[in-house]
């Protein structure tokens, strides 16, 4: 079995950025870069799959300005192989465009059997990837999985709900995409694994690569386009205590409270 | 503007969140035809009234056994022969799971990309503008759709529903979708509702524990706290996934929907999903991670340890 991951990979947010910032690349360093987590949800399905049925698993990471960190880490944690997928031309902030990447990543790629992706691509605030992917590809699919078993002929797959949870079989070859669940909480990276994702090869691939053009994936091929980008400004005045011993802190918020007439307890 | 809706039916009722986006399209698009979908195994009339009444002018069924349960081929394949039909320039959805699976697949299919999550919706000429918040709410993006047809969903909770809508009985159109085993191919086998045997839309206080309690033993910390106040306890997905605390305390989009005077966040990183179920007067955050998004919501916060502090503030507010 061969499953596909795509990752996505976003600026953490212990990064002292705020608003608009985040999305000016020339203010985020490589180091602030983190593996979006419902990816990480993603690969921890897929190295569960790894674990048991000997599946081999490519992660691939189209988006972040080194892709390369993501899919290091991506090794660490026991994908087999990683392919990094970087071009200029990319516009990716239209979920379109991105699927239509990935579409053509896995046309390169030939043969597979699964696809993985985390449910929200954070870097876009964008949660329309899988659906569209899917959609292209034709491929049953699930969204939002929480968790799965192997079934003869498929998998039985539990996804969120609003006031619960639904439960579906899907074919062999599907897509799935994961949501934040106890069953997909993502491994640690072993030391073994980290040793060998530094010795191995990241083939980087081009919008050339994929027979792309920045008329097919670029900004003028966008439908969802940006007006305007500001920062919200949140009137109400936040009142954060960040020093002090505990019991002063709780006493100092317990003052501010009584002060602003606020009544803890009814 | 030709507006079409999906007409998501939950708990059999019109999804809450519908309604609150053909109250906000009455306010914006007063003079436009709105339509609405409505696909099931079996058409209720009380749906049709209530649709009508919030001011959809047409409802198109499809009515079969295969549209029972939302499942996305034939959903989709249904959709289509009813966009096809009605001709929108706009088609939306509650920004529920099954409509965020489905408004996107709609979008490919018509070779356009699709805005979501938004919390307003505006018009500027012929352009339709969708706001949407990003960057855990620090910013607000604005789209728009270049294409003869749009397709958007709409954030949860983003839009109140008029209690008092006056619309007319709506014209009903059916049509007739037929569907193979290939349409069939992913079986839905059942839904598994969460007990909600603790009803927390009333409750005065509420103190909720998030990812950052750690365990099941240590949601005691969050019980005795709420019991020194006279509150409740709350929890997002993540704990009542993991066994921590019973998931009829799961509040948040897919959980329950609260708005207390006082909301306390214990460990909550405060992610959209937790917090469009959270409408509290005044919110007390207190997490470890100074970065956590949920400082950005809250009206007080300690940043520092969640099992040092409550038993602090319990001891405090008990003398």
């Amino acid at each position: 079995m061969k499953i596909i991951v795509f990752i996505d990979q976003i600026v953490s947010t212990q990064v002292k950025l705020q608003g608009v910032d985040f999305f000016d690349s020339s203010l985020i360093n490589e180091d602030d870069l983190v593996i979006n987590p419902t990816s990480k949800n993603a690969i921890e399905g897929a190295l569960k799959l790894k674990d048991t049925s000997g599946a081999s698993v490519t992660a691939v990471c189209v988006r972040g300005l080194k892709p390369i960190k993501a899919l290091r880490e991506a090794i660490a944690m026991g994908c087999n192989e990683a392919i990094e997928i970087a071009d200029d031309s990319f516009y990716t902030e239209d979920p379109m465009l991105l699927a239509k990447i990935y579409v053509s990543a896995l046309e390169k790629i030939g043969d597979f059997d699964l696809v993985f992706l985390g449910a929200e691509e954070q870097s876009t605030s964008s949660y329309a990837v899988g659906a569209m992917l899917a959609e292209r590809l034709d491929l049953p699919s699930v969204l939002y999985a929480e968790e799965m078993e192997s079934i003869e002929n498929g998998f039985r797959i539990g996804h969120i709900l609003e006031g619960g949870r639904k439960i579906v079989e899907i074919p062999k070859k599907a897509l799935i995409s994961t949501g934040d669940s106890p069953y997909f909480t993502p491994r640690y990276t072993s030391m073994r694994g980290i040793l060998t994702a530094k010795r191995a090869e990241v083939p980087k691939w081009s919008s050339a690569d994929l027979g792309l053009s920045a008329s097919v994936t670029g900004k003028e091929a966008a439908s969802l386009q940006q007006v305007s980008l500001s920062n919200i400004v949140i009137e109400k005045k936040s009142y954060i205590i960040n020093e002090g011993e505990p019991e002063e802190m709780v006493d100092n918020l317990l003052s501010k409270l009584k002060e602003d007439e606020v009544k803890l307890g009814v | 503007m030709n507006i079409l809706v999906f007409g998501q039916i939950r708990d059999n009722s019109v999804e809450e969140n519908l309604l609150g986006i053909l109250n906000k399209l009455s306010e914006v698009f007063g003079d436009s035809e709105i339509s609405a979908a409505l696909l099931t195994n079996q058409v209720n009339n009380d749906w049709i009234e209530s649709l009508g009444k919030h001011g959809v002018n047409r409802v198109y069924t499809v009515e079969t056994p295969e549209l029972e349960v939302y499942l996305s081929r034939p959903y989709v394949k249904a959709m289509l022969e009813i966009i096809k039909k009605a001709e929108p320039t706009l088609v939306l959805a509650a920004g529920t799971v099954y409509g965020e699976d489905l408004i996107p697949r709609l979008a490919i299919h018509h070779g356009v990309s699709c805005a979501q999550r938004f919390v307003d919706i505006s018009r500027d000429g012929d352009d339709v503008l969708f706001h949407t918040p990003v960057r855990d709410d620090q910013a607000m993006k604005i789209t728009k759709i270049v294409g003869n047809i749009k397709f958007a969903t709409s954030r949860t909770g983003a839009f109140f529903i008029n209690e008092n809508p006056s619309g007319q009985s709506p014209e009903v159109e059916k049509l007739d979708v037929s569907f193979d085993s290939n349409d069939m191919i992913v079986k839905h086998v059942e839904i598994k509702k969460a007990e909600r045997t603790v009803n927390l839309k009333d409750a005065k206080l509420i103190v909720a524990g998030g990812r950052g309690v750690g365990g099941k033993e240590n949601f005691q910390i969050i019980k005795d706290l709420a019991t020194t106040l006279g509150g409740e306890i709350g929890a997002t997905r993540a704990c009542t996934d993991l066994h921590w605390i019973e998931e009829t305390y799961e509040i948040g989009q897919t959980g329950q929907s609260v708005s207390p005077d006082v909301y306390i966040a214990a460990g909550i990183s405060g992610a959209p999903q937790h917090l469009s179920g959270v409408k509290a007067k005044t919110l007390i955050a207190i997490n470890n991670d100074e970065g956590a998004p949920i400082f950005n919501f809250a009206d007080y916060g300690i940043v520092g340890d969640l099992h040092v502090i409550l038993p602090i503030l319990k001891s405090k507010i008990k003398s």
